[in-house]
């Protein structure tokens, strides 16, 4: 049975990260405005990637309990370093450059609020042993305190500026203390107190994340600057129709009509070239893989794997339910990827890396 | 527990995702594939030559030439500076002027912009080698409009233009660009249709930025119908001549089909250049748009209407002692005609005889006739922005100008002065209804459409007069040249048999009278009715001799 939910981690992931390929290629083809460099970087990137899944899945991940915090700390050092000598790119501090290889610290975060959280969790134990204790204690044990260290990422990450990562991180952060089984008044409370909070926030708001928003809401309000990409896209992934135009032949794509199309909407290339059939395809592959993190879940005894095991399903739904809702128009462009498929190292290094961990807890079966 | 809600919460979320592709590709597929097409799919309409004009003895009136453009590629300019400085060296054309003229015509990065127009020839060749210099110039060939008889017909032909602002609406319809060429005034206006050639075009694929990528199709444009008109390019020669840039207009026309032989308006443009300093407008074709007082010209309809009403007899005589008086003033007569019956009074013009009978009529019988023969109408001639002229009534006077209609206003009426304005070409119909006893023909000036000969204007009504009526008036007419006495003896010809009647026409101000000649032949050959109009060209005695003068030539040019 774990052989099994192993090897279809295997078969999901390599199926996936196929379908980028042949995305990207696509994409960059043409070698105009996407180079054809972008390929290639990508496939040495997976091979890299499928040993290191290997490797990763051979470690015996309480040694990931053990370096939590550091990795925490180590996180956010990054970050600092970043927000005051990082690259520019984009109107956006993001990358770190380290000699000719360059990373976003912000990509790292995903990984460590997991294991900050993951952790911080498993030592809670549940309320009832403690006996006399006030509900002030419970709230702040439970939501405020992991709330405040998930804080000071995302205040970081908010600051390069990047709202859709900061975003991600608040729900992951939901996620994890839902599964730890805060309880329920307290938790729904904090949601609303957080829903009251929006119209503060939008304050906050660069002037061109206050656009997409609005862009979002309707994009004809400036077809040709913020509301062409999105324009764009739709009318990509909505000309494949049911069949797509082919591998190779999408006209939006081919010919430059896609901004961004390696990076972000990469699902629109998969959308113009193979129709329904495609996105179909590669969004129930995502759906399998994410479904059997969750058997994972249930079967593991141990609450630190549960709590990562559910992490890294959640911060996979939300990026491919946020990534494609996007590309589709659904929701505003908030700059995520697509796990696995879209182009960038430090995003891809990261999921390969959860995808190592998911080989990792699928294979133990620890009871405490 | 907690997962098991987590789980219902993604199974959601994918279904909604899933639902969402769905409704777009699906759904939505068609619309946004269309949307693509759309994107990558530009046309480059490429023009048809026109067809051409001809005379109806096939004399060629508008042609078409080469003409050699200097075009400019946008997406292949490499150094925009040098290309335009370069042309305009060669050319000798200011730069800024040029770069102007390729700013505003650009469209497209793949399609060539004209930024000089019909150049020589000499120059064209000096281009053309220099081309491997400057990739993004090259020569393309267009067409230019050629009249090769210049002003002689230029009223009846028009001339071709490019789509203006104040027509763009109009002609967008039809799916004109600003860049087409379309007739403007005359025949290439109205047939326009015919004329122009169907439009072909290039459809090429273009990437974002809108440059070629690839060519798609290519459909050959077609070439404009040629047509014929029914007009003779010697007549209009010889009424050029004849009028020789005198302000007026003749016009003549087939008695037996309506055919317009002949028509030209002076001062007249050269459609070639259309560049006329003219201050006494060019542009106005008089035959059709010139709006004047008929003068008397008008009493062949006053005793029609009379006859018709029956108030009098072609016997009836009035006295003219060179005046009539009303209230208290004299409308005056040329002469002192003495006793007058109808055929006098039409040959000798005599005013005091229309008063009488003008008055016994009243203001609105006479209106009344005056439309029945289509004055205050258009005559619906073929050809564009026609005037209806003026027929004025007593209440509408009253109404539209605050003026009370008084008995002085009925006897101007009768002599075709005051208010009643005409086109000339309106006399002639009028003329030629009268001349044909009451059948109504269509003047038209299009003869055939690619040889094969238009049917559309062969067709009459009959206006319910008697015939005897008509035998009176055209009695009276002929008295007008037969006569010694009559106001256009000059016209008594040995050889051609000419009835009609002249017209001194009042106009306000100081200025010289309008002279009238309204007639028509007949004999053994072709018959024509004919008017000659000279504007303020003093009296009738002035067109008198023009008609004369035209009648010999045409005889002599065998167009009779």
């Amino acid at each position: 049975m774990e052989k099994n939910r192993t090897k279809r981690i295997w078969i999901f992931t390599s199926l996936i990260m196929a379908m980028g390929l042949l995305a990207l290629y696509s994409a960059s083809c043409q070698n105009v405005r996407v180079p054809q460099k972008v390929f290639w970087d990508q496939l040495a990137m997976a091979i890299l990637g499928l040993v290191l899944m290997y490797v990763i899945g051979r470690i015996d991940y309480r040694r990931f309990y053990d370096i939590a915090y550091i990795f925490y700390g180590i996180n956010i050092l990054l970050l600092l370093i970043v927000l005051i000598g990082g690259r520019h790119a984009l109107g956006a501090r993001r990358w770190l450059q380290v000699g000719p290889l360059s990373f976003q610290p912000s990509e790292l975060t995903k990984l460590s609020v997991i294991l900050l959280l993951g952790r911080y969790y498993a030592n809670r134990q549940s309320n009832l042993t403690f006996g006399f204790i006030n509900r002030t204690q419970i709230i702040f044990r439970d939501i405020l305190l992991p709330f405040m260290l998930t804080t000071i990422l995302m205040f970081l990450i908010f600051k390069q500026p990047d709202l859709g990562t900061a975003l991600l991180l608040f729900g992951i952060f939901l996620v994890i203390c839902f599964a730890h089984g805060t309880a329920y008044r307290y938790f729904i409370g904090f949601i609303i107190l957080c829903v009251s909070f929006i119209p503060i926030g939008w304050r906050f708001l660069k002037p061109y994340q206050k656009d997409r928003l609005l862009v979002f809401l309707n994009p004809n309000i400036d077809p040709l600057g913020a509301g062409y990409t999105i324009i764009q896209s739709k009318i990509a992934i909505g000309s494949g129709r049911l069949l797509g135009k082919g591998w190779l032949a999408g006209t939006q794509n081919q010919l430059n009509f896609l901004p961004e199309r390696h990076t972000d909407f990469i699902f629109s290339v998969i959308g113009e070239e193979w129709g329904l059939i495609g996105t179909c395809f590669l969004v129930c592959l995502y759906f399998l893989l994410i479904h059997n993190g969750l058997k994972i879940a249930l079967k593991i005894k141990d609450k630190f794997g549960v709590l990562v095991t559910v992490g890294i399903v959640s911060i996979l739904t939300l990026q491919v339910v946020i990534n494609i809702g996007m590309v589709i128009g659904l929701f505003p462009v908030v700059g995520l990827t697509l796990p696995l498929v879209s182009y960038g190292r430090s995003s891809f290094l990261v999921f390969i890396i959860m995808m190592g961990f998911l080989i990792n807890l699928s294979k133990k079966r620890t009871v405490l | 527990m907690r997962l098991q809600i987590i789980r219902v919460v993604i199974i959601i979320l994918f279904i909604v995702i899933l639902g969402d592709l769905f409704y777009v590709q699906i759904f939505k597929g068609n619309l946004y594939y269309r949307l693509s097409t759309n994107n990558r799919i530009r046309v480059v309409p490429l023009e048809g030559w026109r067809g051409r004009i001809k005379d109806r003895n096939g004399m060629v009136l508008a042609d078409n030439t080469i003409s050699y453009d200097v075009v400019v590629t946008p997406q292949d300019i490499a150094d925009f500076d040098q290309v335009f400085q370069y042309i305009s060296d060669v050319l000798g054309k200011n730069k800024e002027k040029l770069i102007k003229r390729y700013r505003q015509r650009k469209s497209a990065p793949f399609a060539p912009v004209a930024v000089a127009e019909n150049i020589p020839r000499a120059k064209a060749i000096i281009i053309e080698e220099n081309k491997y210099r400057f990739p993004s110039m090259m020569i393309q060939k267009g067409f230019k409009r050629l009249y090769p008889y210049g002003k002689d017909s230029a009223h009846v032909l028009g001339f071709v233009g490019k789509v203006n602002l104040s027509d763009r609406e109009r002609f967008q319809e039809y799916g004109y660009s600003p860049l087409h060429v379309v007739g403007k005034l005359g025949a290439e206006e109205y047939y326009n249709s015919f004329l122009k050639g169907s439009e072909g075009g290039i459809q090429v694929e273009v990437n974002s930025r809108g440059q070629q990528v690839r060519l798609l199709s290519y459909k050959a444009p077609q070439k404009g119908q040629d047509i014929s008109l029914t007009i003779d390019v010697k007549l209009q020669q010889l009424l050029t001549s004849l009028l020789d840039s005198r302000p007026g207009a003749i016009v003549i026309m087939d008695k037996a089909n309506g055919e317009i032989l002949g028509m030209v308006s002076s001062p007249a443009y050269d459609p070639n250049t259309r560049t006329t300093k003219d201050p006494r407008s060019p542009f106005l074709n008089r035959v059709i748009q010139g709006l004047y007082p008929p003068g008397s010209v008008f009493k062949i309809l006053v005793a029609i209407a009379a006859l018709d009403k029956e108030k009098i007899t072609k016997h009836t005589t009035f006295i003219c002692n060179g005046y009539h008086e009303v209230g208290n003033r004299h409308f005056r007569c040329t002469h002192v005609h003495g006793p007058q019956n109808m055929f006098e009074a039409i040959g000798h013009s005599c005013n005091v005889y229309f008063y009488r009978i003008g008055l016994i009529l009243g203001a609105d019988i006479i209106g009344q006739y005056a439309h029945l023969f289509g004055l205050g109408q258009v005559t619906h001639i073929d050809l564009p922005y026609e005037k209806s002229g003026y027929v004025p009534y007593r209440n509408r006077g009253i109404l539209s100008r605050r003026k009370r209609w008084y008995a002085g206003d009925t006897l101007n009426y009768s002599i075709g002065q005051g208010d009643l304005l005409t086109t000339p070409l309106q006399l002639l119909h009028v003329m030629a209804t009268v001349a044909n006893e009451g059948r109504i023909l269509q003047p038209h000036v299009l003869k055939s459409v690619m040889d094969h000969d238009v049917e559309d204007f062969n067709f009459s009504r009959e206006l319910k007069i008697s015939s005897e009526i008509f035998d009176a008036v055209k009695q009276g007419m002929r008295a007008t040249v037969k006569e010694f006495s009559g106001t256009a003896h000059e016209l008594h010809l040995s050889d051609i048999r000419v009835s009609g009647k002249t017209g001194t026409a009042q106009t306000s101000g100081n200025k010289e009278d309008h002279a009238w000649f309204v007639g028509y032949t007949s004999g053994r050959g072709r018959d024509i009715v004919f008017c000659v109009f000279l504007e303020h060209g003093g009296s009738s005695h002035n067109a008198n001799l023009i008609a004369r003068e035209m009648l010999i030539r045409m005889k002599t040019m065998k167009l009779l």
